[in-house]
């Protein structure tokens, strides 16, 4: 049975050029969707049994979401799909935490960078899929402030700022944190072990030198990572729920 | 003794001068009515009521007494010579000299200039003074009885009947003395009220001796011939009494402040039982010279009282005390120059009467004059100093008036004029010199205030957390304070504590002060060194200063915040429409070469653009990337990277050195994939001190680096190392391969 696959992207050159990644990347023979803006793929997302994708039709199960997209943001439909059963991978050509971290936390379960050369997005690409998705420094760093601050109720111990500052700070255009968590009790929590994971991630160490430092096999290191994406999304979703019990949506 | 300087206290703080930062309000003057419950008030009222009835009462019975009513002056031999008179008996007899005034039942009294001035305290002869004090009894007891015959050097008798003064009579001199007598009493009683304390008492009972000394003086300016309200020895002891007590309380009074001196009530005890046996003595068995005697021993007080001050200040810096020792200083040298003059004059008989009361006034007006300024001095520095500069040239007009009359034999209206001139010159001269003398250091202060100001503003926009000691060093170089502690306080704005000793400058007006909570502040103690009183202009500076200090710091972050809104506008605008077209041109791309150029020069625009668009990188998070980076680099041309990174401390890059950092490595590795066909890269980055240090080598086959061709890569290296103002070498190592150098001196801001 062919995997299906679906390619938001809408520069056409990037689109045949991801084609080309995800046929490189999966011998199964892939039956390939492409769509070159937000309603399209929603279309194509309803035939295969909406949003929810639990009609078990045949559903996709691989979606390559751009972020920049001509009639949206490619995480109006991460945040859409976050119950369907479909691993979902942003591309984009943004590599900082500003523009990742939300994908993350729309339930992204990796990202691909669009500028990279063919071998290294194969590579990155099977890794996703086998479940070994990328942690940039800056994501990691952004990782362990969203937990932080989430488990620490509030966000109390993001404030840096020093006790006597006579104002406010230059911060107007500092990173904007994540949400802090203040009324979530199912927030999960980051083990003794992830965190180190996550603060050598921080410091640019490879996942074999963390191995290393860690005394621990490199898978285990992943799984180490698996984990703390499970947990971000977990929390995320938690996150969510407040928002919108709080706005009156649910 | 004599009131020498009556140096007087404000009330203070504390049982000491220690001062109490967290005192609920200390007071700032006490003469502020709002500040006074309403006991007080009313007790204040019932004061001024008593006093003014007792004031009214005097002048009434000054009033009803007989007299003569005409102008009289002394001449050169010390007779009795009519002015003028309003009288039509008398009309005829101006210029001519009294020989005689007598009555059938009482005898005749021969008058002397001696009959015209009616207080003995400042008779320098004892002759004299018994003389002046039978001839006033005689004058009062010749008025008393009826008519009297005055018989005139022309041989003219005229019979008269000496009439009542009435309140008009009495002269404006005698109300002008009055009201300042008033005036004392009620300051003295409403700083008592408002803080009762045993220096406040002190300082009431220092303006009842005070006002007691104007109301003898008002008493002696009546004009006339009239008989005096006390004759007889208390016209004497009255003011010697008054001396002596308040001698004694503006010793006793320093003793206890500012500053409360060892063994301070045995030397108050001794104090008051001296000037009580002085006085008993005077009474008793005046000895000879008895006006020397009071004039020295005043004099000796006001030294003491010099000493006293100078000494607190010795032990606790309190400009107060300083200034108190100045104010006495001064005072000390008016009375030294009065009693010179009175005594100089009294060789001259129509010379003597006016000295004598130029001296009384003086005598009793400087003292008035300073216990009026004493709870104010940190209000209006200003007053007080044209008061003291006014006093000074007043003082030296009345000496050169004296001195042109008995001197120059110049008339009493000319020489008057010639000496008030004089006066006015030396009063405007000295106020010129002193206000050049001390708005010239305020001058420079301000100017000095504004450099600082502005550095005090950039600092802060470097480190917003340093506000406080920011503020701290700024109060500090424009007050120069003995010391500056931090303390809580209600308020929001600057204020003045302890009568001038402390200000109170508030951390700033944010919204934990309004929401009620004591806020912090910083407390200024002892302005100048020591030298000098916090003034309200003092505080209303602070507060300027706290104001523009916090406007800058909003000012730069509101145009920060533009600039980085628009840098954020660029850098998405640069990313979204170039960063799309290079990608596509990197898929089309012919061949691998042109295919990593395209790659390359896409990250160099993202650097660019993240560089624009983010605030700052610390160091350590920035080099996790880089080292991410170029591990991920290396790793796919199967090559191996030894990366070290030390840091003695973290900072925050500035965007130029991110950029820079980011470039530099990431050619200089590129130079070592392309190149160089190494096996391993070495990247090396130590920050030591202010010394950042990087270091890439490798093990590939480059040599002689000087001979290589500065293209746009190593070009491009060159300019972002000079851009951080570092320097770059290369140089071959053994056994193989190229280092490359990167050494930027003055990294890391210095450490303050």
């Amino acid at each position: 049975m062919p995997v299906k696959v679906l390619i938001l992207e809408d520069n056409p050159v990037a689109r045949s050029f991801l084609c080309r990644v995800v046929r490189e990347s999966f011998t199964d023979a892939n039956q390939i969707t492409q769509a070159g803006d937000l309603l399209s793929a929603r279309k194509h997302i309803a035939l295969t049994g909406g949003a929810q994708g639990l009609h078990g039709e045949d559903p996709f199960k691989l979606i390559l979401v751009d972020l920049e997209l001509p009639d949206g943001n490619g995480m109006e439909l991460l945040s859409e799909l976050r119950r369907y059963p479909a691993t979902k991978i942003v591309t984009t050509l943004y590599s900082d935490d500003e523009h990742l971290f939300p994908a993350l936390q729309c339930g992204a379960d990796g990202y691909l960078l669009k500028e990279d050369r063919f071998e290294v997005l194969v590579e990155e690409l099977q890794k996703i899929v086998r479940g070994q998705p990328p942690l940039s420094p800056a994501i990691a760093r952004r990782l362990l402030t969203h937990f932080r601050s989430g488990a620490g109720g509030g966000g109390g111990g993001s404030d840096s700022q020093a006790p006597d500052s006579g104002f406010v700070g230059t911060s107007g255009f500092s990173t904007s944190r994540p949400l802090p968590m203040d009324t979530a009790p199912e927030i999960e929590r980051l083990t003794p072990r992830e965190t180190e994971v996550l603060t050598y991630l921080s410091k640019g160490f490879t996942i074999k030198e963390i191995a290393s430092l860690m005394g621990i096999k490199w898978f285990t290191v992943n799984d180490h990572i698996k984990s703390i994406y499970k947990k971000l999304n977990v929390s995320s979703r938690a996150e969510a729920a407040v928002l919108a019990s709080k706005r009156g949506l649910v | 003794m004599s009131a020498p300087a009556a140096t007087s206290p404000p009330e203070r703080l504390g049982p000491d001068s220690a001062f109490e930062p967290d005192a609920p309000d200390p007071p700032r003057s006490h003469a502020v009515p709002n500040r006074m419950g309403p006991a007080q008030r009313s007790g204040l009222a019932a004061l001024a009521l008593l006093v003014c009835m007792g004031v009214f009462l005097l002048a009434r019975q000054l009033a009803a007494a007989p007299w003569i009513e005409a102008h009289w002056r002394a001449n050169a031999v010390g007779a009795v010579v009519l002015n003028t008179s309003p009288l039509p008996a008398l009309a005829a007899l101006d210029g001519v000299m009294l020989v005689s005034v007598g009555s059938a039942s009482v005898g005749t009294l021969e008058p002397d200039a001696l009959v015209l001035q009616p207080m003995p305290r400042w008779q320098v002869s004892d002759l004299r003074r018994l003389r002046q004090d039978s001839q006033q009894q005689t004058l009062a007891a010749l008025l008393g009885q009826g008519n009297v015959q005055l018989s005139w050097a022309d041989g003219s008798v005229v019979t008269l009947a000496p009439t009542a003064r009435g309140l008009a009579g009495l002269g404006l001199p005698f109300f002008a003395f009055s009201a300042l007598a008033l005036a004392l009493i009620a300051l003295g009683a409403s700083v008592l009220l408002t803080r009762p304390q045993p220096r406040n008492a002190l300082y009431l009972l220092l303006c009842l001796v005070q006002a007691g000394q104007l109301m003898f003086v008002a008493t002696g300016t009546l004009p006339g011939l009239g008989a005096a309200l006390l004759p007889g020895p208390g016209a004497l002891l009255g003011p010697l009494a008054l001396d002596a007590m308040g001698a004694a309380a503006a010793v006793h009074v320093l003793m206890l402040h500012p500053r409360r001196q060892p063994h301070a009530r045995w030397v108050a005890a001794g104090v008051w039982t001296l000037a009580l046996a002085w006085w008993c003595l005077a009474w008793l068995a005046p000895p000879p010279g008895l006006w020397w005697w009071a004039q020295a021993l005043a004099l000796a007080c006001a030294a003491a009282a010099w000493w006293l001050a100078g000494r607190s200040y010795g032990t606790e810096p309190n400009p107060f005390a300083r200034l108190m020792q100045q104010a006495t200083a001064l005072v000390a040298a008016g009375l030294v120059v009065v009693t010179a003059l009175v005594a100089l004059a009294s060789r001259w008989p129509d010379t003597a009467a006016a000295a004598a009361t130029l001296g009384a006034w003086a005598w009793c007006l400087m003292p008035s004059g300073l216990l009026l300024a004493a709870p104010f001095v940190s209000r209006s520095r200003q007053v007080l100093r044209d008061a003291g500069l006014l006093a000074v040239a007043t003082v030296i007009a009345g000496a050169l008036h004296l001195l042109f009359m008995a001197s120059l034999s110049l008339g009493r209206a000319s020489s008057l004029l010639l000496a008030a001139a004089f006066g006015a010159l030396v009063y405007l001269s000295a106020r010129r010199w002193a206000l050049a003398h001390i708005t010239g250091r305020h001058a420079l202060g301000a100017e000095r205030a504004f450099e600082q100001l502005y550095r005090a503003a950039r600092d802060l926009q470097l480190h917003p957390g340093r506000y406080s000691q920011m503020l701290e060093q700024l109060l500090r170089d424009l007050f120069q304070p003995r010391e500056v502690v931090q303390a809580r306080c209600q308020g929001t704005q600057a204020r003045v504590v302890g009568a001038g000793a402390a200000l109170e400058v508030p951390l700033r007006g944010n919204a934990r002060r309004s929401q009620g909570q004591p806020g912090r502040a910083l407390m200024l103690r002892f302005a100048g060194d020591g030298q000098r009183l916090f003034t309200d202009d003092d505080a209303r500076l602070a507060d300027r200063l706290v104001e523009q200090l916090r406007r800058a710091g909003a000012y730069d972050r509101a145009v920060e915040r533009g600039r980085s809104e628009e840098r954020q506008r660029i850098a998405q605008d640069l990313h979204d429409d170039i960063g799309a077209r290079l990608l596509t041109l990197m898929y089309q791309a012919q061949t691998p070469a042109m295919e990593e150029y395209i790659r390359l020069t896409l990250k160099d625009l993202k650097t660019l653009t993240r560089g624009l668009a983010a605030g700052e990188h610390r160091l350590s998070d920035a080099a996790g990337e880089w080292k991410a980076d170029l591990s991920q680099r290396l790793a796919a041309a199967q090559m191996h990277l030894l990366w070290t990174f030390q840091h003695d401390s973290d900072l925050n890059l500035s965007m130029v050195q991110w950029s820079a950092l980011t470039r530099v490595l990431r050619e200089l590795v590129s130079n070592a994939l392309q190149h160089a066909q190494a096996s391993h890269v070495s990247v090396h980055i130590d920050l030591a001190g202010p010394v950042l240090l990087l270091r890439v080598a490798d093990d590939g086959r480059g040599r002689a680096p000087e001979t290589w061709a500065h293209g746009l890569g190593l070009g491009g290296v060159r300019k972002r190392v000079k851009l951080i103002d570092g320097e770059v070498t290369w140089r071959e190592q053994v056994p193989q391969g190229i280092v490359c150098e990167v050494r930027v001196a003055g990294f890391a801001p210095p450490v303050t």
